[in-house]
């Protein structure tokens, strides 16, 4: 098994930083492109909650972004531990935001899930959250779209 | 990764093609972009030009459908050429295909909303 570990301050600009790490991180997999930009969006998604929603845009605080890479499953764990989400049911509701000001769609946890082959969320209010996500990354020419 | 907007108007309308990676670091400055054209010209439809868009995630999303609830309360409309199979799978998930649809050309855009030729 491959692994990484990532720390970096809770800021939107760092979102970059997250997915050109998992992209270079899965690239000796020979991935097909369409595989790395689904990643790169739920590593984004994962990433932006973290910062958006569990640290309320506090940049003194660490967003850690671990990756796991057993033959060609990928396991992506993002962690925060910022406020955590008072109510994951109404949370993972499509078209839900606790920031509609943000204008970005409630669509987080929606896509991150679908995208996903596994997908779970850990959080518990005042700790933190944890994001699992589990992607097969799959031989070039088998993207299913 | 670089992420660039150009937008062209057309005679109602605008053309707004997006470039690289569309992010939360990109949302806000592309909105104004587009209030500035918006409020310089009045248009009532926007066509988004995703051909050469790397990167989407729900802040784009989001920038693309509060342009959306802008333009449809002047009874305008939104559409989208040139998406990709990654890009229209993650408009398809968002469900932004409820309100906006892809279409083969501005012409074939035009068409559809009864712009003004």
């Amino acid at each position: 098994m491959n692994k990484m570990e990532l720390k970096f301050s809770a800021t939107l600009e760092n979102e970059a930083l997250a997915r050109i790490a998992i992209s270079s991180f899965i690239a000796p997999l020979n991935p097909s492109l369409e595989d790395i930009s689904e990643i790169k969006t739920m590593v984004s998604e994962a990433v932006s909650n973290a910062i958006i929603h569990g640290y309320g845009f506090d940049m003194s605080r660490d967003v850690i972004l671990r990756c796991e890479l057993e033959k060609r499953t990928l396991t992506i764990i993002v962690i925060d531990y910022g406020k955590g989400i008072e109510n994951l049911e109404e949370a993972k509701r499509p078209h839900y935001s606790s920031r509609p000001d943000l204008e970005r769609a409630g669509m987080g946890l929606t896509i991150m899930e679908t995208l996903a082959d596994d997908f779970e969320i850990r959080s518990v209010y005042g700790m933190g959250s944890k994001v699992i996500i589990k992607k097969n990354i799959a031989l070039k020419g088998e993207y299913v779209s | 990764m670089e992420s660039k907007i150009r937008i062209t108007p057309f005679e109602d309308g605008l053309v707004i093609k997006i470039f690289g990676e569309l992010d939360s670091s990109k949302t806000m400055l592309y909105k104004e972009r587009i209030h500035k054209e918006m409020r310089s010209n009045g248009p009532r439809f926007l066509l988004f030009d995703l051909k050469d868009c790397s990167f989407l995630d729900s802040a784009g999303i989001g920038m693309i459908l509060g342009r959306f609830n802008e333009v449809e309360k002047l009874k305008g409309g939104c559409g989208f050429i040139n998406l990709s199979p990654y890009v229209k799978k993650v408009i398809r998930i968002s469900g932004l295909f409820s309100v906006m649809k892809e279409y083969d050309s501005l012409m074939d855009f035009r068409k559809d909303m009864g712009v003004k030729l």
